[in-house]
């Protein structure tokens, strides 16, 4: 009895205490797992001319950053047209309220100045409804010339602060651009910014190049030309347009370079005695290494980013399918099992996942996987597409449409690894066979 | 042929019996009998064979009609039945099917497609077992159930049950714990709301001058049940008066104390699961995870948020109170993205019950974006 007693009060005692903590004190808790995805809405107004020559710039720059932004698929634009309060001094503080109103929930203002030649081009973001600053404001200093380029690194500080990703906006592509019908199509190399901007010819038009691939460093770029009636590995300095052969050996047929992550090595097929396989070869000596041996056809190698593996097509299975191996050659092993063939693998920058060119049933696709071949997933469909390329933060991919028939057009295309915000890539005339640079510094 | 059978059966087993009370009854009552017994006759007959199939009953019907006309041993076959109900004074409701059973021997060649009549001799309890084990099953679950919910009190167990009841905290607590705090409905929140309120003073006196509280504590008793424990309470019957007093004493201390000091009662009844669910819709309209990272998009944050009485969120107090699953950086996007998430949809005060305020003031957000990943 006492006993029972005893202990009753006590735990109610105890409870007393307890319970009056747990009202007051424990918070309501609930959790969140469905949100939407949708594009964060934000506004550019034009920056302000800090100087009097700065006017068209500074509406120039603005437009560049919202298209940047808009462009990605995860932001859409509040055109200027909807806003509240007019941005004249980089300085004044932000009324909020008036972004707010029109649920612009990013906010970039900036400023620009220039002297002479030289482009000053300040900036920052906020976080409208937190009424913080998105990190500290930045400054960009330049030539009037590279404007763009810096309007792309505004570009690449606001989304890299919004998303926690790297941007690839101040970035350029090199492709193959095409003119003319289809049985007498002109190639030649071109480089541009990644949006389409700033083309410009690497090569004429007098022998086919094919497939130019990035160095590490963004200065050099390798591609395949026919220029010598049958194909061998180029290698061209970007920067004073000199190009040089690789594999100078005679009568030997070597295509589909790529560069080693370390810049100094590079990895090709060459087809000899009517077998091809995948060499490396360094380029300073002139050194090569033969990495695989067998009968079929082995092609299109891709180093992973820490430069250990390589990924590349063969047909040794009997069907096109995708392989890993060393990067020092070896055994390798087949990563896709799925129906059709696949080819032009590409590692991710991210090291992640490897993209890839499939055919199947009629169709052309072009889909990532993990680098264990699990998780395939296809982000496109169409007559024909192929020649995945890496945007430099992984987010990305650009690749070659043709459209059917015989006034069918080669058009660059990017999409998002999502598989959403599938887009045309404008450039003067028909181009494919893009390969994405790194960002530039 | 099966009349044959049956009406050899019949005075076989009868005549026994039947020849004591025969002798002691004139031959016309024993024909008034016949026919007045002949009838209920029917009963036992057609039950048996009524129970498998309605059709044989007319059948099964004129045979017994005709051995009473015709012969006497059937009276006899109503005089068993009364010895046996005689032996068998105990089970009532089951006398009868055994009474069948004895029937049935005949009547399986007539009907044998019932089972019943076979099993009532063999397993007759068996088979009524079944139907009363079935819902006793079913019964253990709720218990356990209820346990849980309402151990809700994390600290009441260990504190209160230290000493007695050991089993409650090592099985009440696990599922207690987690599950009271998913699970928040409005019948359970409210008992464990309820019983710390008033259970704020007792502690402070054990005053027993007052015998008004007891009815009060009639009242409380409730409450105090799923906390302590149950137990405790069927134990009690030695004494119920005494222990109802000292306990309703105790109780009502407790009640009184607490009844006073929590007037205003700033915790309020919690929020039902309709209007949590309200706030969680609402916030999550705004969770926009568009623009994150791929690794913020396997960052889990908890957010803390502070809210005006107007349902409006202190944009001051909202803060990051732990990440899971990213780095520091991808977790400050994850965090960026569901603040925006409470400051946008919670610019015109989040639709919550005023009255309950004390609950929803301080709110921990959990935003897990497994479901939003990319695949």
């Amino acid at each position: 009895m006492r006993q029972f007693l005893a202990g009753l009060l006590i735990g109610a005692a105890a409870l007393a205490p307890a319970g009056i903590v747990m009202a007051q004190s424990t918070p309501l808790r609930i959790e969140i797992t469905d949100g939407v995805i949708e594009p964060l809405p934000f506004a550019v107004p034009d920056f302000v001319a800090e100087t009097g020559t700065a006017g068209e710039l500074s509406a120039q720059i603005a437009r560049v950053v919202a298209a940047d932004l808009a462009g990605t698929g995860l932001f859409r634009e509040v055109p200027a047209s909807a806003h509240i309060s007019r941005v004249t001094d980089f300085d004044a503080p932000v009324q909020y309220a008036d972004w707010k109103a029109i649920n612009a929930q990013a906010l970039i203002t900036g400023g620009v100045s220039v002297n002479g030649n030289r482009l000053t081009v300040r900036f920052s973001g906020y976080d409208v409804f937190s009424e913080n600053m998105l990190g500290e404001g930045l400054q960009f200093s330049g030539t009037t010339e590279g404007w763009r380029r810096m309007a792309h690194k505004v570009s690449d500080a606001i989304y890299s602060r919004i998303t926690g990703e790297s941007g690839y906006f101040d970035s350029r592509v090199v492709f193959v651009s095409e003119s003319g019908p289809k049985n007498d199509r002109r190639k030649r190399l071109a480089i541009m910014d990644y949006d389409g901007a700033n083309v410009q010819y690497l090569t004429n038009s007098s022998a086919i190049v094919l497939a130019p691939r990035f160095s590490p460093a963004g200065d050099q770029v390798l591609y395949t030309s026919y220029e010598s009636g049958f194909p061998q590995v180029h290698v061209l300095d970007v920067a004073r347009v000199q190009r040089r052969i690789l594999s100078p050996e005679d009568g030997v047929m070597s295509f589909a370079p790529r560069f080693a992550p370390d810049g100094r090595t590079v990895v090709f097929s060459q087809s000899r005695g009517g077998n091809t396989d995948i060499y490396r070869m360094e380029i300073a000596s002139g050194n090569l290494t033969r990495l695989t041996s067998a009968p079929s056809i082995e092609t299109a190698p891709s180093f992973s980013p820490d430069g250990s593996q390589i990924v590349f097509e063969s047909d040794r299975s009997g069907s096109q399918q995708l392989y890993v191996m060393a990067a020092n050659g070896g055994e390798a092993r087949r990563i896709s099992f799925g129906s059709g063939r696949y080819g032009t693998p590409v590692w991710s920058p991210r090291g992640d996942l490897v993209a890839f060119t499939k055919q199947n049933r009629g169709r052309f696709h072009i889909g990532v996987m993990r680098t264990d071949g699990s998780e395939e997933r296809l982000l496109t469909s169409s007559f024909l597409d192929e020649g995945p390329t890496w945007a430099p933060n992984g987010r990305v991919i650009m690749f070659t449409r043709e459209t059917q028939g015989a006034s069918g057009r080669a058009t660059l295309y990017s999409v998002d690894i999502s598989g959403r915000n599938l887009k045309p890539v404008r450039t003067p005339d028909g181009a494919s066979d893009p390969a994405w640079s790194p960002l530039q510094n | 042929m099966g009349w044959v059978a049956f009406g050899a059966w019949f005075p076989s087993e009868p005549l026994p019996s039947q020849v004591q009370e025969v002798s002691l009854i004139s031959a016309a009552e024993f024909a008034r009998l016949s026919q007045d017994v002949a009838a209920p006759e029917l009963s036992p007959e057609p039950a048996t064979l009524a129970v498998p199939d309605t059709a044989n009953l007319p059948e099964v019907a004129p045979p017994p009609a005709e051995s009473t006309t015709e012969t006497q041993p059937e009276p006899v076959t109503q005089v068993d039945p009364d010895p046996v109900v005689e032996d068998r004074p105990d089970p009532v409701p089951e006398a009868q099917p055994e009474a069948l059973t004895e029937i049935t021997p005949p009547s399986p060649v007539e009907v044998p497609e019932l089972p019943t009549p076979i099993r009532p001799a063999e397993r007759p309890d068996a088979g009524q077992q079944v139907d009363r084990v079935a819902p006793v099953p079913v019964a253990p679950p709720p218990p356990d159930a209820a346990p849980d919910e309402v151990a809700q009190p994390e600290i009441a167990p260990e504190e209160g049950a230290q000493d007695p009841q050991e089993v409650q905290e090592a099985t009440a607590p696990e599922a207690a714990s987690d599950r009271i705090v998913t699970e928040e409905n409005e019948s359970d929140a409210p008992v464990a709301s309820a019983a710390p309120a008033r259970s704020v003073r007792p502690k402070a006196r054990p005053q027993r001058p007052d015998p008004a509280p007891e009815p009060a504590v009639a009242e409380a008793a409730p409450e105090p049940e799923p906390t302590p424990d149950p137990a405790p309470e069927p134990t009690p019957t030695e004494a119920p008066a005494d222990r109802a007093d000292a306990v309703g004493d105790a109780l009502a201390e407790a009640l009184s104390g607490g009844a006073e000091v929590e007037a205003p009662e700033p915790s309020g009844p919690p929020l039902s699961a309709g209007e949590k669910d309200a706030l969680r819709v609402a916030v999550s309209s705004c969770w926009n995870v568009g623009s994150l990272s791929s690794e913020a998009l396997r960052t889990t944050v908890i957010v803390g948020v502070s809210l005006s009485q107007d349902g409006k969120p202190d944009t001051g107090s909202i803060k990051m109170l732990s990440s899971s699953g990213g780095s520091a950086a991808a977790a400050r996007q994850a965090y960026e993205a569901a603040r925006r998430a409470v400051i946008r949809c919670g610019a015109k005060g989040f639709d919550l019950p005023p009255e309950k305020y004390a609950q929803w003031r301080d709110i921990e957000m959990t935003f897990n974006p497994e479901r939003m990943r990319i695949r």
